[in-house]
């Protein structure tokens, strides 16, 4: 690939995915790429780089026109909420085919199959099923209208990574703080498949995809190619810090009687109510309202001013935090993980990459043990793990 | 009243609807005159959220010689510009921080200043922070003992929603985190601890001129014979936001979650202890520092204070700023190195 004489589109690109994405386009060369930021304050990482930081919404087309520009490439791995996912993706194939892209890589996911894949989705000859889980079934809908897409000549590739971890990513920032808060619990003694996929190793991917014309059309699993279990994952981080923390386990039955259990419409929504009230969107209309505005930025101060465990009893006290479960010795019990956790820690299926390695000539470069070193390095460098002695 | 101070606010964004508004609001000895922006939705839709009868404008030229003061709160690549047309036609000045984003531009408005006898200030509102103030005072009065050493660490994930988004443009922002936060921190270090004499100096920046994260070991030589210290910025990274002096007596702390009190650290009786140092009724209003650097400004146009941070010291933190760029190197990212290349793959 000619890189240096390619104008590349990255959406997403303020995420750890899309971030690392245009951070290996400029080692690999690159001159000319787009960024599409949403929320420019979440720019730091990227704004490190020679690129050029495009202002735009996925929802909006005329943004995206904007955006897009002359690009040849596009590489598609925004997000969006789940029921944005099929009009987002809509909105950007309607603009690149318009402009002619050369190629539109899009990123899919292996949760097209579900939370929990059923046995027989191995590989990709096996039609993904509606889940019940908006993500996961919109991004399926969303494989459909690239499919419709390709039927009439638009080059695209899909691939669906599994787990995409690394450095920045939430798998292992949020884990590393799970574990310190002794809230992590290994469900059936790990056993769960993980199915990883590094970054760099999804990143190569998809540098293949764009080289190599056997791609177009097609949709391929990307993973490490390895039978990592959620316990390999977990105890992989939890080796990481001093002390080690010890794990509890659970059992998937008792995390299911205690689901059945649950009020969960009335849990649900209160879950939810205290993400609207958190989410940016919901604080940035407030502040449109200026005794709000005010408030807020009191109610700000003063949260900023209470120390870290202050402020993580008044999440706990509010319900933003899954608690543990006390029992009658007064000792907390193993947490009961949420139910997407539980879902997503309980599958038993791997994912093949034999029609990756096939048709693209992908070979995982990175492997999870060498991946998790370098997760390492970065959560000592970052600051979620204390630095190691010299 | 005939002694108010006439302002002008030149720039509606953040920084003025956070801070400088409020403060000017505040202030009994001031009266807001305009608020300029180049969107003139911007200015009208802050004056009309705070019922204000104040002009809004879109060019501050407009002001020149109908006000005595400007604040100017615009993006970095104009504060030098605009700061030396306003003294140029005889209005004072608080600029926000950096005044310039070259020091030869600082030096001119500095200069300028001088030449006409105007007050400049730089809106370095730690200064005005009553912890920075109680810091000042236990050097002065020797608490710490001997002073040995000094580690900062300031970062968050970024979070600062101005309106014309400017920090993520090389050209209207000058630099990353060591020149928009950075030059607090190293205005305060400087004024306490003297110039720095050496150091070495690393960020992350790939490119853009806008690093994220940076790395200084620095070497002082002031009041307080040779410091030497370690300061860490991030703009991705949660770090401890606090600063650490040791002594040889005592090490005192200061948290930005905190900016009323000094944590001192030392021994009584052989037993380590923890005292909370800050000065009674400095967290209560009007004690603000945006407002007590608002105070400052004011005084000094009036003759009864100087600027806490004129236009020369702006320069000197400019000078150190540009100096690490020009002999910066970058922070080892092993995680982000290119990895060996397989054969078609371009890394």
């Amino acid at each position: 690939m000619k890189w240096a004489e390619k104008t590349i589109f990255v959406t997403g690109a303020t995420g750890f995915i899309g971030a690392r994405i245009c951070e290996r386009l400029v080692q690999a060369g690159a001159r000319d790429i787009r960024a599409l930021v949403h929320t420019l304050p979440r720019a730091a990482r990227i704004a490190r780089l020679p690129i050029t930081l495009c202002p735009g919404d996925l929802l909006e087309r005329s943004s995206l026109e904007r955006a897009m520009g002359e690009s040849q490439i596009v590489i598609h791995c925004g997000l969006a909420p789940a029921r944005g996912i099929v009009r987002t993706t809509e909105n950007m194939l309607q603009v690149a085919e318009a402009r002619g892209v050369e190629r539109f890589v899009h990123i899919s996911t292996a949760a097209v199959h579900g939370l929990t894949p059923p046995p027989g989705t191995e590989s990709e000859e096996a039609r993904p099923r509606p889940s019940g889980d908006a993500y996961c079934d919109n991004k399926a809908r969303a494989e459909k209208l690239v499919a419709r897409f390709c039927r009439r000549g638009f080059p695209a590739v899909v691939l669906r990574p599994s787990i995409v971890y690394g450095p920045y990513s939430a798998w292992s920032t949020r884990l590393i703080a799970d574990l310190r808060a002794r809230r992590t619990v290994l469900i059936d003694g790990g056993r769960g498949a993980c199915n990883t996929t590094y970054v760099d190793n999804l990143v190569d991917a998809i540098f293949l995809s764009l080289e190599n014309d056997r791609a177009i059309g097609e949709i391929f699993f990307i993973t490490d190619g390895e039978r990592v279990t959620w316990g390999d994952f977990i105890r992989a981080h939890a080796a990481m810090m001093d002390p080690s923390p010890e794990l509890r386990e659970i059992s998937g039955n008792d995390v299911l009687a205690h689901y059945q259990r649950q009020p969960g419409l009335l849990a649900g929504s209160f879950r939810a109510t205290g993400e609207v009230v958190r989410s940016r969107e919901f604080r940035k209309l407030l502040e449109r309202i200026p005794l709000c505005e005010r408030s807020l930025a009191m109610v700000w101060r003063w949260l900023q001013s209470r120390g870290e465990e202050e402020r993580e009893k008044l999440r706990l006290r509010l319900g933003l935090r899954g608690s543990g479960v006390q029992n009658g010795t007064g000792h907390a019990a193993p947490s009961i993980p949420d139910p997407v956790t539980f879902a997503t820690q309980t599958g038993t299926v791997f994912f093949r990459i034999d029609k990756a390695r096939r048709l693209l000539g992908y070979e995982p470069r990175i492997p999870f043990s060498r991946a998790i070193g370098l997760v390492e390095q970065w959560l000592r460098f970052a600051n979620y793990l204390p630095e190691e002695a010299a | 009243m005939n002694d108010e101070i006439r302002v002008a606010i030149l720039g509606c964004g953040a920084i003025t609807k956070a801070r400088h508004l409020p403060a000017v609001l505040a202030h009994r000895g001031v009266r807001l005159e305009a608020l300029v922006d180049l969107d003139s939705k911007r200015a009208q839709a802050l004056a009309a959220n705070y019922g204000l009868e104040c002009r809004t404008l879109t060019d501050y030229r407009l002001l020149l010689g109908a006000v005595d003061a400007f604040i100017v709160a615009l993006p970095n690549s104009l504060h030098a510009s605009v700061t030396l047309d306003a003294l140029r036609s005889g209005v004072h000045v608080l600029s926000e921080k950096p005044l310039a984003i070259r020091p030869e531009e600082a030096r001119s408005c500095a200069e300028v200043a001088a030449q006409r006898n105007l007050v400049l200030a730089v809106g370095m509102n730690r200064r005005f922070q009553p912890a920075s103030e109680l810091f000042r005072l236990l050097l002065e009065e020797g608490r710490l003992g001997e002073l040995r050493d000094y580690t900062g660490q300031y970062g968050g994930p970024y979070d600062w929603d101005t309106a014309s988004g400017f920090y993520f443009s090389k050209e209207q922002a000058g630099g990353g985190v060591l020149l928009d936060y950075g030059v607090h921190v190293l205005d305060l270090l400087i004024a306490w601890f003297g110039p720095v004499v050496r150091f070495d100096y690393q960020d992350d920046d790939w490119g853009s001129g806008l690093e994220a994260n940076a790395l200084l070991e620095a070497q002082h030589a002031g009041p307080y014979g040779a410091v030497a210290g370690h300061l860490r910025l991030s703009r991705t990274y949660g770090l401890k936001n606090s600063l650490v002096v040791r002594g040889s007596e005592a090490t005192a702390e200061i948290a930005s979650a905190d900016p009323a009190t000094v944590i001192l650290h030392r021994t009584l009786g052989g037993q380590p202890i923890r005292e909370s140092l800050a000065i009674p009724g400095c967290d209560q209003a009007p004690s603000h520092s945006f407002y007590r650097q608002l105070d400052n400004f004011l005084a000094s146009i009036r003759g009864l204070e100087k600027p806490r941070v004129d236009g020369w010291q702006a320069l000197r933190v400019l000078e150190l700023v540009h100096d690490c760029y020009a002999h910066r190197r970058r922070i080892p990212e092993p995680w982000a190195e290119p990895f060996e290349v397989a054969s078609e793959v371009p890394v």
